[in-house]
């Protein structure tokens, strides 16, 4: 299995009534995993958040300042990338590196001379929200790639938080999803593929895809870990639902 | 040299199977248009996990990685038993004495043609060399068009299982190699590799180091 739901960081995250408390927790389970430096945030000046904008940043200051005070956020290649696409990728992806000009291969180079040298980073898009995206740095001892799922739905989950606390929003009380879009949820945030999903559940794969699809839809999101962390904030994945 | 990656050593080797991981997204996915899932940016998939066992070629740990395999106990789910066996005329092989490879990775860029002839012959020979360490008679595996004329002549008793079946847009066949001191031996003979390629590294001994 390469996630488990990791119920007291939900739980920190849903009782908090701060955006601190929320970066509290969420870097704690950052660090846990071996990451670095984290910064979830929305593709703002750090330093000088508008209303609304989710800052949990904690990232070294020298780029911070850096960052601001050159108005990267406008050329960022990280910030540009995750904008166009929904999926993760990796800073040493060839496949995101030959997409830059110089210039933004630039501002990999100094984001990597002060300690932010490989990682990834989780495009977030939410239906409302200013762009954002969770990026995490890989330090020195590295971190073990089966913690990357586990990170990538801790990333979502801290964000859609900061995001209640910031327009006080409460989710819906009704249940939006049937129970066997809740299955092939609970599932696919465990690694599984839509083969293994149609194997464990006697569907077919055409009907996992389908149902995984439908689930996304009622959400309004555009990947599958955010559908999973919609059903696990909603309350319509129950911690007695997973036999953890 | 080639890095022999367990469970219990892993923990030296997190960079080396990051790249991996990101490697195989490169090779698999972007190139050859594989249905695999790189929803968190890399490619791993169920049968990744702290049980299977890596084989990195590396310089050194912290070397660039310029190809890997990755090798599966059958007496647990893997991809021949699971996804795979109706290439098989029988059941899949399976038992605590053999293993399955998958995921025979060339670094992007690797050049085609002798390069990767050669890399896979080495990566054969480690695979033999860590069978017979852990006490493996047989290893399954499923090849390509372009991996099945190689397997059969590169040294070891290799055999079909079955009949080639289309997937996507390859023909693939399960197949099967023997592992014997004969065999390792053949493979280095026609493949000029003059002495074992592969390291372990326990995990303890670096730590104190």
């Amino acid at each position: 299995m390469q996630a488990r739901i990791n119920w007291s960081f939900a739980e920190a995250c849903d009782v908090s009534t701060s955006v601190e408390d929320v970066q509290t927790a969420f870097m704690r389970e950052i660090r846990a995993l071996g990451f670095s430096f984290a910064a979830c945030a929305s593709h703002v000046d750090p330093l000088r958040p508008p209303q609304g904008a989710v800052m949990m940043v904690d990232y070294p200051r020298r780029w911070l300042e850096r960052f601001s005070a050159k108005r990267y956020a406008h050329r960022d290649p990280v910030y540009h990338t995750a904008k166009k696409q929904a999926l993760p990728f990796q800073w040493s992806d060839l496949r995101f590196r030959s997409s830059l000009e110089p210039d933004q291969l630039r501002i990999l180079d100094e984001a990597a001379s002060l300690g932010l040298r490989d990682g990834f980073t989780i495009p977030i898009h939410s239906p409302g929200a200013l762009p954002a995206s969770c990026s995490l740095a890989i330090g020195h001892d590295g971190v073990d790639p089966l913690k990357v799922r586990q990170a990538h739905w801790y990333a979502v989950y801290a964000h859609e938080s900061a995001r209640r606390i910031l327009l006080a929003t409460t989710p819906p009380e009704r249940p939006l999803l049937s129970k066997r879009e809740r299955e092939c949820l609970m599932l696919i945030a465990q690694g599984k593929d839509d083969y293994a999903v149609s194997v464990l559940l006697g569907i077919s794969e055409h009907t996992a895809h389908n149902t995984i699809r439908r689930a996304m839809k009622k959400y309004s999101v555009s990947t599958r870990m955010q559908a999973f962390v919609r059903a696990l904030r909603g309350g319509e994945i129950r911690l007695e639902d997973v036999a953890d | 040299m080639i890095h022999i990656i367990t469970a219990e050593n892993r923990h030296l080797y997190r960079h080396a199977l990051m790249e991996m991981h990101i490697q195989r997204k490169q090779v698999f996915i972007d190139d050859l248009g594989w249905p695999l899932n790189a929803d968190s940016g890399i490619e791993i998939d169920a049968y990744d996990s702290e049980d299977a066992v890596y084989l990195i070629e590396a310089d050194a740990p912290r070397a660039p990685v310029t190809a890997s395999a990755r090798l599966l106990r059958t007496d647990r789910p893997h991809l021949l038993g699971e996804r795979f066996a109706h290439l098989c005329d029988g059941a899949p092989p399976s038992g605590p004495d053999v293993w399955e490879a998958t995921r025979f990775c060339p670094a992007p860029g690797t050049p085609r043609g002798d390069a990767r002839r050669s890399m896979l012959a080495r990566m054969i020979a480690g695979i033999m060399e860590t069978a017979l360490i852990f006490g493996i008679q047989r290893v399954t595996f499923v090849a390509n068009a372009a991996l099945e004329p190689l397997a059969l002549k590169v040294g070891w008793s290799a055999s079909t299982l079955g009949p080639a079946h289309r997937a996507g847009r390859e023909r693939v066949r399960a197949m099967a190699a023997e592992i014997d001191a004969d065999g390792l031996r053949r493979v280095r003979v026609q493949n000029a590799i003059l002495g074992p390629l592969t390291r372990f590294t326990p995990g303890d001994l670096v730590h104190a180091a």
